[in-house]
């Protein structure tokens, strides 16, 4: 199905800019990519390129992004070219100084990985003793420097019982949004799949009870960016255009430059080393593709598929080789 | 006579292939109005604006309503009524989304 209308050039570009990390989470979806990273001159090159190309806005992660300690100064000059600049970050590596440094290169906004409100659980989860109540203290420095900070917890079998532990952490930090990350099967992920991830039925009961709570709670903004939630009658009005965004008002670079539509799908169009970001937007075949998805098997009869189209690309190029089929995750019979 | 401003979060960029588009269409007679000739950001919500809309918010410096119409009215072949009730709606419509404000 074609989408109506697109962007001439991406609004939002995820950027890992190192695959370095001092963490060890078993769900990590980068543990399996290049170490290849680039020169700041190279960095500061691809930046212009989103510059020119008056790309709204830029998100580094990683790995873990502050591994990498020109960061402030690329984020200056990302701000200097009136790109607005966030990051994810899992927290470890930010103290009072740090944020200070954060808000002076022009950070707006800085997500922090919290995945449950038990500290044991989350240390276990993301493999590193303590890491639970070092970012609980980034998020309370983040703010105090003036920086708007959000809460991203990747939902899986270790937190589905605690949905409510996860909102109550978010109000009680200050976060002003939590964000509800599916389970994505890419690198790690996909090996650790079957005792992480959660059943179809499952996923259903966890949405049906995200989405109660994000009308109820007003004080939080909850987010919950999957497009299988079409079929519960929330269709995401504060987007453009349909399905996932991957490749239609997003894309991903990697630490060497490489191109994707997104972090979890790891197909390369090009390198921005060497390539043109508009001619990568507009004329690769991966990227038309899945702008233009052709819906199977049970897609093909349901009556969410215009505002679904087939729900998360990335997870159903993982687990059954094609971005046409219906998203594992789908509950629908 | 409210003059009318951008909000100053609101990130905005104009669609150059979609303005060609807009401007083949013109050419051709095509209706035009549902193609976004430009992309805003506010708030964290996006908007896409078609070619008048995108003229209109281009204007939103603190012009009122009635310059507007004056400086659109060069560029749109469209009589000056029907140009004044949709730079009105328009206005109303930016207004609701809370994309300017006024003074
Ligand atoms: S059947 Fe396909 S279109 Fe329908 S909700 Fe599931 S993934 Fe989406």
């Amino acid at each position: 199905m074609k989408n109506e209308w697109m962007p001439s050039a991406p609004v939002t570009v995820n950027w890992a800019i190192t695959n370095r990390c001092n963490f060890r989470c078993r769900h990590c979806y980068s543990r399996t990519d290049t170490n290849e990273e680039l020169s700041f001159g190279e960095l500061c090159s691809i930046l212009a390129k989103l510059g020119s190309a008056k790309v709204f806005s830029v998100n580094f992660g990683g790995g873990e992004p502050l591994m990498r300690g020109e960061i402030f100064d690329l984020a200056a000059k990302a701000s200097g070219l009136g790109l607005a600049v966030s990051m994810n970050s899992n927290g470890f590596l930010i103290d009072r100084a740090t944020a200070r440094r954060l808000k002076e290169a022009g950070f707006q906004k800085v997500g922090v990985s919290l995945d449950s409100a038990v500290p044991e659980v989350h240390d276990e989860f993301r493999g590193v003793k303590g890491c639970h109540g070092r970012a609980a203290e980034a998020l309370r420095y983040l703010k105090e420097a003036g920086i708007e900070t959000s809460i991203s917890s990747v939902i899986c079998r270790i937190n589905v019982e605690d949905i409510e532990g996860l909102i109550g952490q978010a109000l009680s930090l200050g976060a002003g949004s939590l964000n509800f990350h599916n389970f994505k099967c890419s690198g790690l992920g996909f090996v650790n799949k079957d005792s992480l991830d959660l059943s179809p039925r499952e996923w259903r009961e966890f949405y049906v009870f995200a989405v109660e709570q994000r009308e109820k709670i007003k004080d939080l903004h909850i987010s919950l960016e999957d497009p299988i939630i079409a079929s519960l009658g929330q269709g995401n009005s504060d987007s453009l255009v349909r399905g996932s965004v991957c490749g239609k008002l997003s894309l991903n670079i990697k630490a060497n430059g490489d191109v994707t539509p997104c972090g979890f799908i790891p197909i390369v169009i090009g390198n921005l080393c060497k390539d043109d970001l508009m001619e990568l937007w507009s004329n690769s075949p991966v990227l038309e593709a899945m702008r233009n998805k052709t819906p199977r098997g049970k897609c093909l009869n349901c009556g969410h598929y215009s505002d679904c189209l087939g729900g998360c690309t990335a997870r159903a190029l993982a687990l059954t080789g094609d971005i046409n089929n219906p998203d594992p995750h789908c509950w629908m019979e | 006579m409210p003059r009318y401003y951008r909000k100053p979060d609101a990130m905005w960029r104009e669609e150059e292939a979609s303005k060609n588009l807009v401007m083949k269409g013109f050419e051709m007679g095509e209706d035009v109005a549902e193609i976004g000739t430009s992309i805003v950001l506010s708030s964290g919500k996006m908007h896409a604006l078609n070619v008048l809309g995108t003229e209109v918010w281009k204007l939103c410096d603190g012009k009122t309503g009635e310059e507007m119409v004056s400086i659109l009215s060069d560029g749109f072949d469209v009589e000056r009524e029907v140009l004044e009730r949709d730079v009105k709606a328009f206005l109303k419509d930016l207004k609701e989304l809370g994309l300017i404000y006024e003074e």
